[in-house]
């Protein structure tokens, strides 16, 4: 469906990890971002929110004890 | 976005120590504690770019046997590729939400409401026309 922005912990400006991403992976703890130019990042953490509707996704960061 | 030219992996971090260190002064040892920054180079078999706090664009080295074509391809576009390429997207998408919204309307035909269907029709053709001149303004970005 529609591309997402992907922020981090929170949807704020300054938390946007990417924007018109369109496949997102999760694999051993990492979720691994691809936009729409074929880009990675890859951040690990899990997945709080994915609101399909309104296109963005919010993850959460691990923090290392 | 940290690319190695080389893909070897072999980059560059600047790190903040603490350290403690034993002196001598006019014949009394003691030891002081300072920080410095220093920078050391570090090798990563396998690289994906990372934001951290501060939003440091950062590379580690992980475990995961995910697909890295991302991160081993050049990956550098113009703005204006980047735009194409979400026209591009844009036109595809726009053709796809008008084939969801035909359907949507034959249900509503189906339902027994001819009326909202002949509406909904005439917004589908609306929305095509309005795509048809994106498609235009595509075929002139991808001629330059």
């Amino acid at each position: 469906m529609c591309l997402s922005t992907v922020y981090k912990d929170r949807m704020a400006p300054e938390s946007i990890l990417m924007k018109n991403v369109m496949r997102i992976d999760c694999k051993d703890g990492c979720i691994i971002l691809t936009d729409l130019m074929e880009r990675s990042v890859a951040i690990e953490g899990s997945l709080l929110t994915a609101n399909l509707v309104d296109g963005y996704v919010i993850v959460e960061e691990r923090v290392p004890a | 976005m940290h690319q190695d030219p080389e893909l070897t992996g072999e980059h560059a971090h600047e790190h903040a120590h603490t350290h403690t260190h034993e002196h001598t002064h006019d014949g009394v040892t003691h030891t002081h504690e300072h920080t410095h920054t220093h920078t050391h180079t570090h090798e990563h078999p396998h690289d994906h770019d990372h934001l951290h706090d501060a939003d440091a664009p950062h590379t580690h080295t992980h475990d995961c046997d995910h697909e890295c074509d991302g991160c081993q391809a050049p990956c550098e576009h113009t703005p204006m590729e980047e735009l194409t390429a979400l026209m591009k997207y844009m036109v595809g998408h726009n053709a796809a939400h008008a084939r969801e919204l035909a359907e949507l309307a034959e249900q509503l035909e189906k339902a027994g409401s001819h009326s909202a269907y002949e509406q909904v029709m005439a917004a589908v053709s609306d929305f095509e026309k309005g795509n048809m001149r994106l498609s235009v303004v595509l075929a002139s970005l991808d001629e330059k």
